[in-house]
């Protein structure tokens, strides 16, 4: 699910950026990325179930 | 270098994005490679590659516009190493078929770290920077790739929604878990 709103808030940075005003865009963009890197970092601290 | 250019430039960088997407879509549907999330995140990261080359488009060529991009590059090229170290033992067969020999996150990595060398190789082109110029218009050329990106971002939430549903993406997707709920 939250990869599902990863790609809708990328599809709205991309239309602001396109329709809206720069400052709008940026700030879309900047959450956007934050979001995406916090996504990250849950996923990366989960535990690994290795084979070795 | 110009502006008109740099801005030809930038959108065939929108149309290398939509290259990327649309192979990732393909390799989806076709060959039946569902991705898993550290793979819907590095997709994810593709297509926010594009707002860069979008405010271009839009604004002029600026460097704060290109800053974004390579942030955006940044981290798509940490979260796929991240995939290639979880592979990188011997005899670990890796996740999904692979591309002319590169499993596609090794893909994903070479294509974050050429981006990272082109908008460093833009931004040291200051022509196209100069002067307080009007707000240009783009060519139809330029909106194409605008909407084509905008399209396939909006395909991938559908497509990403069908895969996990309303619930957290699975670690070894076997199916489209939406569906699997609307059929049963």
């Amino acid at each position: 699910m939250e990869f599902t709103l990863l790609f809708l808030a990328v599809t709205i940075v991309l239309l602001a950026a396109w329709y809206g005003t720069r400052t709008l865009a940026l700030a879309l963009f900047a959450a956007t990325l934050v979001a995406c890197i916090a996504t990250y970092l849950h996923h990366a601290s989960a535990v690994l179930n290795l084979s070795f | 270098m110009t502006a008109a250019l740099a801005l030809t430039l930038n959108a065939l960088g929108l149309y290398a994005i939509a290259l990327v997407l649309t192979v990732a879509f393909a390799a989806q549907l076709i060959l039946h490679e569902l991705p898993c999330p550290l793979c819907l995140l590095q997709r994810i990261q593709f297509a926010l590659l594009a707002v860069g080359p979008v405010l271009n488009v839009r604004f002029g060529p600026r460097p704060s516009h290109y800053a974004l991009s390579l942030f955006v590059a940044a981290a798509g090229a940490a979260f796929a190493m991240r995939q290639v170290l979880l592979h990188i033992m011997p005899g670990d067969p890796g996740y999904g078929s692979a591309l002319l020999g590169y499993h596609y996150y090794t893909w994903a990595f070479i294509g974050f770290a050429v981006a990272i060398v082109a908008l460093a190789a833009m931004l040291s082109f200051d022509g196209q920077f100069a002067g307080d110029k009007p707000p240009v218009t783009a060519s139809a050329f330029a909106r194409t790739a605008v909407w084509l990106v905008i399209a396939l971002s909006a395909l991938n939430v559908v497509a990403t929604l069908l895969e996990c549903g309303f619930a957290a993406c699975p670690d070894d997707p076997a199916g489209y878990e939406l569906l699997r709920v609307v059929v049963l």
